[in-house]
């Protein structure tokens, strides 16, 4: 049977996160190999537009910067690889992970794989889905200019894509669960875009309808009144927050917290030894770009750490337990 | 074999670009039809796939069969362009 390979550093996922971490461990010439099984880059590439990460004064397209991550990760010798971890298993010195392209085996592992968009679970949703029912603006928003729209959710991201999508549809109701939970700035926006969009707050979404394969109307219940309401509709866009990307580290021995994200001590190592976590997929994590990137290099000189204490070898120059500034 | 390639995308779709990035690292020629610069081909990308996103793969075969590949979906993108 052929030896599996063996690396240094194997990072799951290549969001923001695993990325900036990726810059940290190449430079010191640690071997680091990324794996991702969506787009490089993760949530913030999928993001239209973003207007608070540090250092860009007129805000990024979430792409660009998603583009900008990989390049300088890449120019230091990351290499990335297309597919997806399914298990991880602790075997001592090495850490074993089943991947899409076969068994690999890493001496640090980093989980980083952050977090995808969480259903609605109600009628209508699953059959309708990528027919009329969408998770992504900027991948789907396209189909629908000067169409009719309901977006459901209160919070930043559902404001935020409401915004996006108003570049398309002609009109937009927004339905929200109880209040608007999104931040100042953006309930600015969405006051400036009254003529597109509409907000319905305290409306719950119980139910998607069409007819011959094409979205109809979404029909709510107003939770003050409990009287039913309709929104005729094209299509759907739903944003109603998260759900961790943690399910393959079932019977792993990776301890979770009650919410399904990865618990870390203070050096940001999980549970298993010489595996660590940062980003959006950990848990106590602030969920933005730019404490991802801060988590993702506070992960990689603690990984840096780990490795030189497991070596015992003194040809690297010795780190603190705390970051060093450089 | 693939004789030939088409993908419709659009200016802001991530997953669009994984789909050519993944391509060209094969080597492989694809032709792109961007929605935003031409939104009455709209309709094509609907009829042929049946949905409302993109990516949307039209892969053509040796024998002219095709093989449509809906969004980024390497499991069924990988054996439609072998
Ligand atoms: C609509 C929206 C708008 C946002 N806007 C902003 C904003 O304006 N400013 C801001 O600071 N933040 C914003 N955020 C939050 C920001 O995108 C995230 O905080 C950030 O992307 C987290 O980075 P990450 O690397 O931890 O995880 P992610 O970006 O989620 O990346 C994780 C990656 O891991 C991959 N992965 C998962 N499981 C596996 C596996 N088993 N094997 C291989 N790969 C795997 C995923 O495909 C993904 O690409 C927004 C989020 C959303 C949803």
């Amino acid at each position: 049977m052929a030896e599996e390979q063996k690396h240094q550093v194997v990072m799951i996922g290549a969001g923001p996160a695993s990325l900036a971490a990726a810059v940290y461990t190449t430079r010191e010439d640690i071997e680091t190999l990324l794996f991702e099984k969506g787009v490089i880059g993760g949530l913030a590439a999928i993001t239209d537009w973003v207007d608070n990460y540090p250092g860009f004064p007129k805000g990024l397209a979430g792409l660009d910067l998603a583009e900008s991550l990989r390049q300088q990760a890449e120019r230091f010798g990351a290499k990335i690889e297309l597919g997806e971890v399914m298990s991880i298993k602790d075997e001592g010195t090495y850490k074993r992970l089943a991947t899409t392209s076969g068994d690999i085996l890493a001496e640090a592992v980093l989980i980083a794989t952050g977090s995808d968009y969480k259903k609605l679970g109600i009628p209508g949703e699953q059959e309708y889905y990528g027919r009329g029912v969408h998770y992504c603006a900027t991948c789907d928003g396209a189909f629908y200019r000067d169409k009719h729209l309901v977006v459901v959710g209160g919070g930043n991201s559902a404001v935020q894509e409401s915004l996006f999508l108003t570049k398309f549809a002609s009109k937009i109701d927004l339905l929200v669960r109880s209040e608007l939970r999104a931040s100042e700035v953006l309930i600015h926006e969405l006051e400036k875009h009254k003529d597109k969009i509409t907000v319905h707050t305290n409306v719950t979404t119980d139910e998607i309808v069409g007819k011959d394969s094409k979205v109809e109307k979404v029909v709510g219940t107003d939770t003050k009144t409990g009287k039913k309401r309709e929104f005729p509709t094209d299509g759907v866009f739903v944003f109603i927050g998260l759900d961790p990307n943690t399910g393959f580290l079932a019977d792993s021995g990776v301890e979770l917290d009650e919410l399904r994200l990865v618990k870390t001590d203070v050096n940001l190592q999980t549970s298993m030894p010489g595996v660590f976590a940062a980003g959006d997929v950990r848990s106590g994590a602030t969920m933005q770009i730019a404490s991802a990137v801060g988590e993702g290099a506070t992960a990689a000189l603690m990984i840096r750490k780990y490795l030189e204490d497991a070596h015992q070898t003194h040809e690297m120059p010795a780190v603190p337990a705390t970051v060093n500034a450089e | 074999m693939a004789k030939n390639i088409t993908i419709f995308t659009t200016n802001t779709c991530a997953y669009c670009g994984m789909v050519k990035k993944w391509l060209s690292a094969k080597g492989m020629h694809y032709e792109e039809v961007n929605l935003d610069q031409h939104p009455e081909r709209q309709a094509e990308a609907l009829e042929i796939s049946g949905a409302l996103t993109v990516p949307v793969t039209v892969v053509t075969k040796e024998d002219d069969s095709k093989e449509v590949v809906v969004g980024y979906n390497l499991a069924k993108l990988a054996p439609a362009v072998a």
